[in-house]
């Protein structure tokens, strides 16, 4: 398995999921469904790593991509403002994808990940909602929001297929990235309701916001590293490409 | 004093009823106060419960079970609040049945994720019943309302429009929901296809002459009855079937072009209202929601013996001659 056989399954995963959410008008006023494709890569390792992959997983896959690319539409409107016609498309956009995904699985009669991703989809709009509540948290709260927030859904669905040995791995791997995100933007003078929160709970915490998100990087890339290292049921060549995912992102931490 | 009436009809289900309100508040019952508290405020508002009740009476044809029921009554109640709920979001709307809405009371983006968290409350809610064909159902609806939602943005301010598109707009608005509860409900009941057949058609014409009194109602009620100002449809650029029927009245015409650019004033709303009020077009369009009730007691008819029948009945023409 080379970077190309990666890219390639993922090129196909979002081909798959265009096709099973395409709609003419919501195409054409909100273009095609938002993915992340290293929400896509993590959600394939256990077919890259040889697990049993038939219909019904790779059904399921799609499921959970469609899933993000509706929680992500909404990810979208506006705080104060969505009366244009974009913004209106793009609230039905999200209801349009989260019907479709039931409809996928109603179809197939998976009611089984239905109620798995329902109850992911409930936590997750739990965690993304917490940035407007007045409650203090501290930083380490925040990050296990995030973490819920970014990789939730996909562990529903490796638990259902008992891939449950993969959680640790996307649970960290996803919450780098969002993490590595996050401070980027801010950096950049970009700061989102997420890095205000966070910002606010280091301040309480005598510590600064670029401290704490450098340790937990650093902490988590530590941990990672070394699960992976120690992770025997991984092939060789889906570690290395795990590993080269960490490694890419530590050069851009240090760097 | 409408929902008292509303009430009185359906009495003898009184007891389900608050089963299934106390079920609503347990499903949207959140580990954040924000949610909880904007599922409240919705819960809190009211509403006629339509669905779930349709839910109920079509299971009465079957083997009825309340403690199963409420597994299919509860999530499409759930599903129209959080259709409710995005959609002042599309609208822009700050009141709905006289109070804030979500979108206004927090804003936009509390209101997606609350409205997110109640499909997706409704949806783990319902997973309790494992017939494919429930879910089948129920998947489909939804893919529909949606479909529903973006013709009807698409045909927001257009007049070149007939009743062709308005009826097929209010189908899947309203008519398609109803119509599931009632199939819904005879499904997970185990009644016969032809008994579920006649009570999904009763759902769909109940549903079509519902939409259409809305419509009526949203200018002829007044601003208080409504919770929010009348002809407020119009204003969103909705055509609805009175504006449709009066669409090329030289009198009118004048209206629709200050509507669509956004110029009318409100004592011109007024005037407005008055005018179509006064017209014909009030009367045609009570008349058309008339046909689909009748087509709704036709399928009555058509069911098999049952004392539920007359409650069939007793709500269908409520609902269609309802106050508010």
């Amino acid at each position: 398995m080379n970077a190309t056989y990666i890219q390639n399954s993922i090129a196909q995963l979002k081909t798959e999921i265009f096709m099973d959410v395409r709609h003419r008008t919501l195409q054409k006023y909100t273009g095609v469904p938002v993915l992340d494709e290293n929400q896509l890569f993590y959600l394939l390792v256990p077919f890259l790593n040889g697990e049993e992959w038939q219909q019904e997983q790779r059904e399921a896959a799609i499921t959970v991509g469609i899933v993000y690319a509706a929680l992500a539409a909404h990810d979208h409107i506006k705080e104060l403002d969505a009366t244009s016609k974009e913004q209106q498309l793009t609230v039905l956009a999200g209801d349009f994808y989260s019907g479709r995904y039931y409809e996928i699985l109603a179809m197939s009669g998976n009611v089984a990940l239905i109620r798995n991703l329902s109850q992911g989809i409930v936590s997750r709009c739990e965690h993304q909602i917490k940035v407007y509540e007045a409650e203090k948290r501290t930083v380490e709260q925040w990050f296990s929001s995030i973490s819920t927030i970014e990789s939730g859904l996909i562990a529903q669905f490796f638990d259902l297929y008992a891939f449950d040995a993969y959680v640790p791995i996307i649970e960290k791997s996803l919450l780098i990235l969002r993490l590595e995100r996050e401070w980027l933007s801010y950096q950049r003078g970009q700061i989102s309701l997420m890095s205000k929160a966070l910002e606010q709970s280091a301040k309480q915490a005598g510590a600064t916001y670029n401290s704490v998100m450098q340790d937990k990087i650093v902490r988590l890339k530590t941990e990672l590293l070394q699960f992976l290292d120690q992770a025997s049921f991984l092939q060789n060549d889906v570690k290395q490409a795990l590993q080269a995912r960490v490694e890419a992102s530590i050069a851009s931490t240090n760097g | 004093m409408e929902k008292m009436k509303l009430k009185l009809l359906y009495s003898d289900l009184k007891s389900d009823i608050d089963i299934i309100e106390q079920e609503l508040e347990t499903a949207v019952n959140s580990s954040s106060h924000l949610i909880n508290d904007a599922s409240l405020h919705l819960l809190q508002a009211g509403g006629k419960r339509i669905r779930p009740i349709f839910v109920l009476l079509g299971a009465k044809f079957g083997d009825y079970n309340i403690e199963k029921m409420k597994d299919v009554a509860v999530p499409l109640e759930l599903i129209h609040m959080a259709s409710l709920v995005h959609d002042d979001v599309i609208d822009d709307s700050d009141m709905r049945r006289g109070r804030p809405t979500v979108k206004s009371q927090w804003n936009n983006r509390v209101a997606m994720y609350t409205g997110d968290f109640i499909f997706a409350r409704a949806l783990e809610y319902i997973t309790k019943l494992e017939d494919p064909l429930v879910h089948q159902i129920l998947a489909r609806t939804m893919v529909e309302i949606c479909n529903g939602e973006v013709i009807q943005i698409e045909d927001k301010f257009r007049l070149d429009q007939g009743l062709k598109d308005y009826f097929r707009r209010i189908k899947r608005k309203t008519a398609l929901l109803i119509s599931s509860s009632c199939e819904l409900g005879a499904v997970a009941a185990g009644v016969d296809t032809k008994t579920v057949g006649h009570l999904k058609r009763f759902g769909y014409f109940v549903g079509m002459s519902f939409q259409i009194i809305d419509d009526v109602l949203d200018i002829m009620a007044t601003d208080k009855e409504l919770g929010k100002p009348a002809g407020s449809d119009l204003l969103q650029g909705n055509i609805t079937l009175p504006i449709l029927l009066l669409k090329d009245d030289p009198q009118m015409q004048p209206y629709l072009a200050k509507v669509f650019a956004g110029t009318l004033t409100e004592p011109e709303r007024q005037k407005m209202l008055q005018y179509v009020r006064k017209s014909d077009a009030i009367a045609q369009a009570n008349k058309m929601s008339d046909k689909y009730l009748k087509k709704a007691l036709q399928e009555i008819d058509a069911l098999p013996k049952h004392p539920v029948k007359k409650k069939l009945r007793d709500i269908a023409l409520f609902m269609g001659k309802r106050k508010f």
